[in-house]
């Protein structure tokens, strides 16, 4: 060999496998985007099918570990392995590990998102006879969130309502036997339990606003929102409502609380009301499971009544918001993935709890047993029928009258632009009449600039 | 093979004996073979460094600006829709909120940081210096830097929250409580003083470094002279100085201007937009919003930023004297 033809003791061919080599990840990376992991591919083996969910630790971990390893336990051919993340985590792990081609089989997003992950293409539709097993066995509520354009996604999972969190001995004290069943009743509450010190410090808020994260700030908004009868997004979701009567009513109501002094913004009203520092609050039911954790005894004094209506004869109605459990567009093996969520959703388990014969799904038993709920009205009927939780009842009740959560394409981002006009309004940047009008104009050009 | 980094074999080719006797075509020749092998190998040694850079800043740096043309939801590269320059016009439409407040919040956020953290850090370094126990006082201010952001950030602020420790000492006095992270005025600037905090001690430890290249003999000299010690210190000790408070300012600054996580801990760039920075935006863009075209553009533009202040720092400096 000449030396025209080595570069430093290699050769050419060499050089370039090793260039090559050098090279080959990030085009490998490239190339291979999407792709869920598969197994080993080897014929007979199992198909693994990855499940990515938000259940990282503690109850919900274990809670969704039991019904996987019965699965696994039960069949051969098809395995279920789980991944979990915390649920801050959870929509920026889809998008990382979608683009590195490490997403999973199913995934079990946040409603909210579905618009976006639809657009993107990671979200496979629900083949039509497990769109119809959808249709018929969920409430309206859960099938509207699962559903992106008409068309259904996923099984839902997780189902939350809003309504009225109070504190009971707070209420007492001033002189309030029954929690507020009117906007006026509840904004004459919150006046009379608020107190503070000489210093300006917040004692007792009589309403919790909080801009802690996004079920405060703009969940509890926009369930005051769907009780006004308002809307956040329009019908055809290509503009937002709140510019209505309903919104300037509720931003009012907000604004009135906050100027007033019954409500402190920068107190984070999760522990607050904890430590019974708030007497009011609206929030999902979610809650209940963490708040009988962490109050313990004093958790007798917690009550939770259906979200006030502005008028005593006013419609009820409140925000819903919920996950679902879809497949990959990218899975090799959907048809399997769809059978096991099929089996995890509607296969019927009997319930040791209720009445003899009582029987819920798997995934039904699963959120009851986290203290949460599930959009199939039925079996919550029949899991919370003795010795449950009352305060989870109104949030049963209120799944026949919610509004599911908008989930059109950047949602999230109009979600987030509410909530930083909702905490400008609440710390005197911008009156109500700016914070509508400031909401419509960058909403309506993050929703339709989506499309 | 020749060992080409043997140094005879660069010392043989400039050897006057050996280019007497060959003549010029010759030596010519013998002088520019070996030193294309140098550079061959020169460029062996260079190669993984090189792809190093090519995968992970040329690629990245590439595939960025492709992004900021277009539109892309972050999954599918099939799915990159080229825009133009949508996606930058989009930043700065009316009723953005990219200029005012975002890139304004970053601008203030970098400059409060480094005024702050320079002034601190000269008047530290300069006592530290006159100091015993001088290396005890620099790992006292540098600590903050060894811990993590995320810590900081959670115990600055429960210190400002509204019962918290800082509230505390302002109730003692008789002062009514502020809401620091709560009240839009007040949450910017109670984060850039922690930001600045936290990287004090970098700075007093280039500039004690830099106090200690100063010759004692100057001050010896102003001593003689009657100098007071604020005459020493405007006159000698700032001036010499410089090449020292030019690096910290610099980097303080690019670090003040693409600052992310503290504020994520401590505000999450709220109340409203009252501390959301370029930084932060970006990763909202792309990684909640999965509009990664808006995103890419945005870096571009805090790019230009970031080099725009750092050329006009360096010709504030150099206008003054002083070379980098």
């Amino acid at each position: 060999m000449t030396s025209s033809h080595r570069i430093g003791g290699l050769s050419r061919r060499h050089f370039a496998l090793a260039l090559t080599s050098a090279l080959l990840p990030p085009a490998l990376l490239a190339s291979g985007c999407a792709a869920p992991y598969q197994g080993t591919g080897r014929p007979g083996d199992p198909i693994v099918l990855t499940l990515l969910s938000h259940y990282a630790s503690g109850a919900l971990k274990e809670a969704l570990q039991r019904p996987v390893d019965e699965w696994n336990a039960t069949h051969d051919r098809v395995k279920v392995r789980t991944k979990a993340v915390e649920f801050t985590d959870l929509l920026t792990t889809f998008m990382v590990r979608q683009a590195a081609g490490q997403g999973a089989d199913i995934l079990h997003p946040y409603c909210l998102w579905n618009g976006q992950l639809v657009q993107a293409g990671v979200l496979r539709p629900a083949p039509s006879e497990h769109a119809e097993e959808i249709r018929r066995g969920y409430g309206g509520a859960a099938v509207g969130a699962s559903s992106v354009g008409g068309r259904i996604y996923g099984y839902p999972t997780e189902v939350q309502t809003y309504a009225l969190y109070y504190n009971k001995r707070l209420l007492r004290e001033a002189g309030f036997e029954r929690p507020p069943g009117t906007w006026r009743e509840l904004e004459e509450a919150a006046y009379r339990t608020a107190q503070r010190d000489r210093y300006g410090n917040t004692l007792v808020q009589g309403f919790g606003l909080s801009t802690y994260d996004d079920s405060t700030t703009v969940g509890q908004t926009l369930a005051l929102l769907n009780a006004a009868g308002g809307t956040f997004v329009s019908a055809d979701g290509r503009s937002t409502a709140i510019d209505s009567p309903a919104g300037r009513a509720v931003f009012d109501l907000e604004h009135r609380l906050v100027v007033k002094g019954a409500s402190a913004p920068g107190v984070n009203v999760y522990k607050a009301f904890q430590s019974g520092r708030v007497a009011m609050v609206v929030s999902a039911g979610w809650w209940t499971g963490s708040l009988k954790t962490e109050m313990g005894n004093a958790y007798r004094d917690v009550g939770v009544a259906p979200l006030p209506v502005p008028e005593a004869d006013g419609r009820r109605a409140t925000l819903s918001t919920g996950f679902m459990l879809g497949v990959n567009t990218a899975s090799e093996h959907p048809r399997e993935a769809w059978e096991f969520l099929r089996w995890l959703n509607t296969g019927k388990v009997s319930v040791k709890s209720a009445k003899k014969g009582a029987t819920a799904t798997r995934m039904s038993s699963l959120q009851v047993s986290v203290g949460s709920l599930t959009g199939r009205a039925e079996d919550m009927r029949t899991l919370l029928s003795e010795g449950s939780d009352p305060n989870l009842r109104p949030f049963l009740d209120a799944l026949e009258y919610a509004v599911p959560e908008p989930n059109v394409a950047g949602a999230q981002q109009a979600k987030s632009l509410l909530r930083k006009n909702i905490e400008a309004l609440w710390t005197g940047q911008q009156s109500v009449d700016e914070s509508l009008r400031t909401i419509r104009r960058q909403v309506d050009q993050e929703v339709s600039r989506s499309w | 093979m020749v060992n080409a980094l043997a140094p005879e074999t660069t010392e043989r080719v400039h050897s006057p004996r050996d280019a007497g006797s060959t003549g010029p075509a010759v030596d010519g020749r013998r002088r520019t073979r070996p030193r294309r092998r140098q550079a061959v190998v020169a460029y062996l040694f260079l190669t993984p460094t090189l792809l190093f850079f090519a995968v992970f800043l040329i690629l990245p740096l590439g595939f960025a600006l492709l992004l900021s043309m277009s539109r892309w939801a972050g999954f599918d590269l099939g799915d990159i829709d080229p825009v133009g320059l949508d996606n930058f016009a989009d930043l700065f439409v009316d009723g953005s909120t990219f200029l005012t407040p975002i890139l304004t919040n970053t601008l203030l956020f970098a400059l409060g940081t480094v005024a702050l953290a320079l002034a601190g850090s000269v008047l530290v370094a300069t006592c530290i210096d006159k100091l015993r126990f001088q290396g005890l006082w620099r790992t006292l201010y540098f600590l903050p830097i060894v811990t993590t952001v995320v810590a900081i950030g959670n115990v600055w602020k429960y210190m400002y929250e509204p019962g918290g420790l800082v509230n505390g000492v302002l109730n003692a006095l008789g002062l009514g409580s502020v809401g620091f992270l709560q009240d839009p005025d007040t949450a910017l600037p109670s984060v850039v003083v922690v930001q600045a905090w936290a990287s004090v001690g970098t700075a007093i430890l280039i500039l004690t470094a830099g106090l200690k290249s100063i010759p004692e003999s100057y001050y010896e000299a102003a001593a003689l002279d009657g100098a007071g010690p604020v005459t020493v210190f405007w006159k000698i000790t700032l001036p010499l100085l410089r090449p020292s408070l030019l690096f910290v300012c610099i980097t303080q600054f690019i670090t003040g201007l693409q600052s992310f996580a503290l504020i994520i801990v401590m505000t999450k760039g709220g109340p409203g937009d009252a501390t959301n920075v370029a930084a932060l935006e970006m990763y909202r863009q792309a990684f909640s919003y999965g509009d990664w075209g808006t995103a890419s553009a945005a870096a571009f533009v805090l790019f230009l930023v970031v080099l725009v202040v750092t050329l006009v720092q360096l010709w504030i400096f150099r206008r003054k004297g002083e070379d980098t």
